[in-house]
């Protein structure tokens, strides 16, 4: 077969395994990247951010995040572009020994990506930056290319950003982003090479075994290196995030007793789901606790451990408690973008709170996206039709659910705020189950009792 | 030879049509329709307000759910119409509003609007908007903050050409945030008799202080002295020399369960100080440890140092956590005269005793000509822009002669065009002339507080209106709350990369 078309598979091959490795083994790492960001189908959303240098790019990877959603596209995504960088180099740096190196940009990237944090817009960056590079090569050399460069140059700042300093590549902005700036200055500096060795080059061109053997020791180095360097713990824990972001109950059981998380996360989601099988205090123990820590722990300034919290916060019926915890998740967000998924459960707290006309701002927002749109079109009407949301199995029950009484609330969830939201509603045995738990994790014995006795009257 | 002409056609073609899309559209009236005998339920509602005869266009807006389109005519004094509508929207370009506005000045503009609703058009009542001789102020501050709870991300200090839709940023945290180990909230940003070459603004935690403007030069101060609770906290600028007031406080949150107020801010403590800029002293103006002292503000002569102070509370209450003895804090409006040669003030009046009819007095303002108060009453505590039944109220100050006013002794200005009914009004303000009242409002939706301005004439006060913007659907999109509106008859010059600058010292 000829070499050309070898090397198309090998990039293929390359492409698979990227989609095989987001889409099987780091799908939730998709999914947490794209619950940290909104893209808005606005003209000021557009604007606010591709006014940016950089912004283009910022822009590109915005706008393919919210398609990691269903991580399997998201996966696929991330494929193409590696692959597109990876084929772009193998162009520019014209074959030979160089087409080795031609994957080592796109593994670089792909290391990027490893981290939960890092940006689309960084790998944006880099293939628009190739394209530009690729652009100029393929034109006539003369006048017409020194034009062009003139041209392309500042276009190029503004569309991929000052490659050296603080663009939209990585979610805290104080962190410099090295894989990627190797990644970029390898794919730049691998074609420049590759020109200065031309003539050694095609004088020595390897075998086509060596060639094959090359490529696969580099492939199969590089990916191992990745295989090693993924955070798989936090991909499990995202998972749980995801699970209870999904309401996945049976799904997180199967989970749970295929392997005991031991993560607060893990265990907050795990005693959710519990509760929600009304398990929770009869299988406490037969899994790992974390005191009332993996209960419903108190309430972190951090974007990512409140969210699951808050979702048991939701359930229960401590509404305004979920809408705070959700809010505050959200501001914490550190690259200032907002969440579909907070978007969502703000929606949710304030029309089940009746805070219709906040609720409506929400969801007109979520009117602007690609995959919140049906559900903020069919969430609309319900805003103040006070029988439908009565009927609503979700939010008639938290409404049922929710606090009788006022008092204030901080970043503690204590027994007496479960004992309220218990006794105002006894329908309510997810919080009857919590605070039981409550007393059973803290050793409680006489509120226990007493719960039991008050209960047993009840009844 | 062909192909090459119609390429020509469609560029030609293109720019006609981009040149007609940058036009203004004046569509024309329908030929018929059904009258809805009642007035059009535009967004913002302009129905019948007095404007100043230099504020940005008013433009406005039919529901979009409920309309397909609106169109609007307008008539001059002098006979002049002109129609606008786009859409539901109705977006009058600056030059032909200001033209319609120079025209209307001491009288008024006639508005038509006719709406067309499944198809059919209908025509709504007339209505007029006042254009006043007196014109507004022409810029506007205020914070852009998410009404959030503790966390906060990205906020800005922007100001507002009311003329225009300009709004540019004074200072924001971005920068303070990105480089920095920690984020910074910036607040209280205030000025001096309206001008802004003399202001100031907070910074909180990394690398706080507070960044004062002293004849356009930017420093940056730490009030906080060994004697005092806090740095400075509420800012109060003297009108002519380089002091300011400023109350401390050791100000706590909390959130209700229920209560639709949902937040609830309260101080554990607070005194106040005056600051001298020249200085750099602080000195203690009231710090009784058993009362609360906040929100100062001064007369325009400067003679007299006004603020709120909280009454004792009940015996049975006075050891108990202030979470739940909040609802009975309450302030009363006090002042106390001030020497500008020695520095000194003078005893403590009481002039408004809010706590006697079971309120709570905050953020009192008094008219540039000395004759008029203005503040927010609620039920209690000192934070009713989280209040739902804080309004604001305006009265005489020819009725104060050293006697308390009380609910009962007072009379009151009309305030019912200003206020809301149920949702929080608050942070009350004058502009430099006295003739627009200024007030920061949730009446929009209970959460997202908004500016409005109301007329000012002779103890008379016209309805409120919403600060006009470019794209009337702007606030139902904007999940950012206007913090501290306040009036400057200047922009800020001094631009935001010079305010950071003053980090790196």
């Amino acid at each position: 077969m000829e070499m050309k078309k070898i090397q198309y598979i090998y990039t293929i091959l390359f492409g698979v395994a990227v989609v095989l490795f987001f889409g099987l083994a780091y799908p939730h790492h998709l999914h947490y990247q794209e619950q940290f960001q909104l893209f808005l189908f606005d003209s000021n959303y557009v604007w606010d951010v591709v006014k940016q240098p950089g912004g283009i790019a910022d822009l590109l990877g915005r706008f393919c995040t919210q398609f990691f959603l269903f991580a399997w596209v998201g996966a696929f995504i991330i494929a193409l572009l590696l692959s597109a960088i990876q084929l772009l180099t193998a162009r520019l740096v014209n074959g030979g020994w160089f087409f080795v190196l031609s994957f080592v940009p796109s593994f670089l990237l792909w290391f990027f990506l490893l981290d939960e944090n890092a940006l689309l817009g960084g790998v944006w960056a880099v293939l628009l930056t190739l394209l530009a590079v690729w652009l100029f090569v393929k034109l006539p050399k003369g006048w017409l290319s020194y034009s062009v460069m003139v041209v392309v140059i500042p276009i190029l700042y503004w569309m991929v950003g000052p490659a050296w300093t603080g663009t939209h590549y990585h979610r805290y902005p104080t962190v410099v982003p090295t894989l990627l700036y190797a990644a970029w200055l390898l794919a730049l500096v691998l074609p420049l090479l590759a020109n200065v060795f031309k003539k050694w080059n095609s004088a020595h061109q390897p075998s086509a075994i060596i060639c094959h053997l090359a490529t696969i020791v580099v492939l199969v180095v590089m990916g191992t290196l990745i295989w090693k360097n993924s955070n798989f713990k936090a991909e499990k824990v995202m998972q749980y995030d995801f699970m209870a972001c999904h309401q996945q109950w049976n799904r997180i059981i199967e989970t749970i007793n295929t392997e005991k998380p031991n993560n607060q996360i893990g265990v907050t989601v795990q005693n959710l789901a519990l509760a929600m099988h009304g398990q929770l205090t009869a299988q406490l123990f037969e899994y790992h606790q974390n005191g009332i820590h993996g209960l419903l722990p108190d309430v972190q300034t951090d974007a990512t451990t409140p969210l699951p919290t808050a979702e048991a916060f939701y359930q229960l019926g401590m509404v305004s408690v979920a809408q705070r915890t959700v809010f505050e998740a959200q501001e914490a967000i550190m690259d200032f973008q907002k969440s579909g998924r907070c978007y969502k459960r703000l929606a949710q707290t304030n029309l089940i709170l009746g805070s219709y006309e906040v609720a409506r701002k929400y969801l007109m927002a979520l009117q602007k996206t690609l995959f919140y749109r049906d559900w903020a079109n069919e969430t609309l009407p319900l805003l103040g039709d006070e029988e439908a949301i009565a009927k609503h199995p979700e939010y008639g029950r938290l409404r049922r659910s929710a606090y009788k009484n006022n008092f204030f609330f901080s970043d503690h969830v204590t027994p007496e705020m479960l004992e309220d939201l218990y006794f105002s509603y006894t329908d309510n045995y997810l919080a009857l189950e919590y605070l039981k738990a409550y007393c059973m994790l803290t050793g409680d014995r006489d509120r226990y009792n007493n719960l039991l006795r008050r209960t047993s009257v009840k009844q | 030879m062909i192909m090459k002409k119609s390429i020509y056609f469609y560029i030609i073609l293109a720019v006609a049509v981009l040149l007609l899309a940058s036009c203004a559209s004046h569509p024309d009236v329908p030929s018929s329709a059904k009258e809805a005998k009642s007035l059009p339920a535009i967004y913002p509602d302009y129905c019948n307000v007095t404007i100043p005869c230099n504020i940005a266009p008013l433009n406005f807006m039919l529901p979009a759910g409920e309309y397909e389109a609106c169109v609007a005519r307008f008539t001059t004094p002098d006979g002049k119409q002109q129609t606008y509508g786009n859409g539901v929207k109705v977006q009058i370009p600056e030059e032909e509003w200001h033209e319609m506005l120079q025209a209307s000045k001491g009288k008024s503009l006639k508005v038509e609007v006719w709406g067309q609703k499944n198809g059919e058009w209908l025509s709504f009542n007339a209505f007029d908007i006042l254009v006043a001789e007196e014109p507004i102020d022409e810029y506007l501050s205020y914070r852009l903050i998410e009404p959030s709870y503790v966390a906060w991300t990205y906020m800005e200090i922007a100001q507002r050409h009311l003329t225009t839709f300009e709004e540019t940023q004074i200072f924001n945290n971005e920068i303070t945030m990105n480089d920095k180990e920690k984020g910074q909230c910036i607040n209280c940003h205030s000025y001096q008799n309206y001008k802004t070459d003399n202001m100031l603004f907070h910074v909180r935690l990394s690398n706080s202080g507070t960044v004062i403007v002293n004849d356009g030069k930017v420093s940056r101060v730490n009030l906080k002295r060994d004697y005092t609770i806090s740095g400075g906290v509420y800012p109060a600028w003297h009108p002519t020399e380089k002091l300011v007031a400023f109350s401390t406080n050791l100000t706590r949150q909390a959130f209700h369960t229920l209560n639709p107020n949902k937040i609830e801010v309260y101080d554990l403590a607070s005194d106040m100080i005056l600051y001298d800029v020249k200085t750099d002293s602080v000195s203690i103006v009231s710090n009784d440890s058993t009362l609360l002292e906040v929100y100062p503000t001064w007369s325009p002569d400067g003679k007299y140092l006004y603020y709120c102070k909280s009454v004792p509370l009940p015996e049975e209450m006075k050891d108990k956590d202030i979470r739940t003895t909040y609802p009975k804090i309450q302030y009363n409006l006090y002042r106390r005269s001030f020497d500008v040669a020695t520095h000194n003030f003078g005893d403590e009046e009481l002039v408004y005793d809010a706590a006697s009819s079971d309120k709570s007095v905050t953020l009192p303002r008094i008219s540039p000509d000395g004759r008029y108060l203005l503040f927010a009453l609620g039920q209690y505590g000192c934070f009713h822009s989280r209040h739902h039944d804080a309004d604001i109220v305006c009265i005489p100050m020819e009725q104060y002669t050293g006697t308390p006013l009380t609910a009962e002794t007072a009379s009151f200005v009309d305030m019912r065009l200003v206020n809301s009914d149920g949702y929080s009004d608050s942070y009350p303000s004058w502009s430099s002339n006295g003739h627009w009242i200024m007030v920061a409002s949730r009446r929009g939706d209970g959460n997202y507080s908004r500016v409005y301005f109301a007329y000012f004439k002779n103890g008379k006060v016209g309805k409120a209106f919403l600060l006009p913007q470019e794209d009337p659907e702007h606030n139902t999109f904007l999940l950012k709350s206007y913090n501290r509106p306040e009036f400057m008859v200047e922009p800020v010059k001094i631009s935001v990369e010079e305010f950071s600058q003053v980090f790196d010292k």
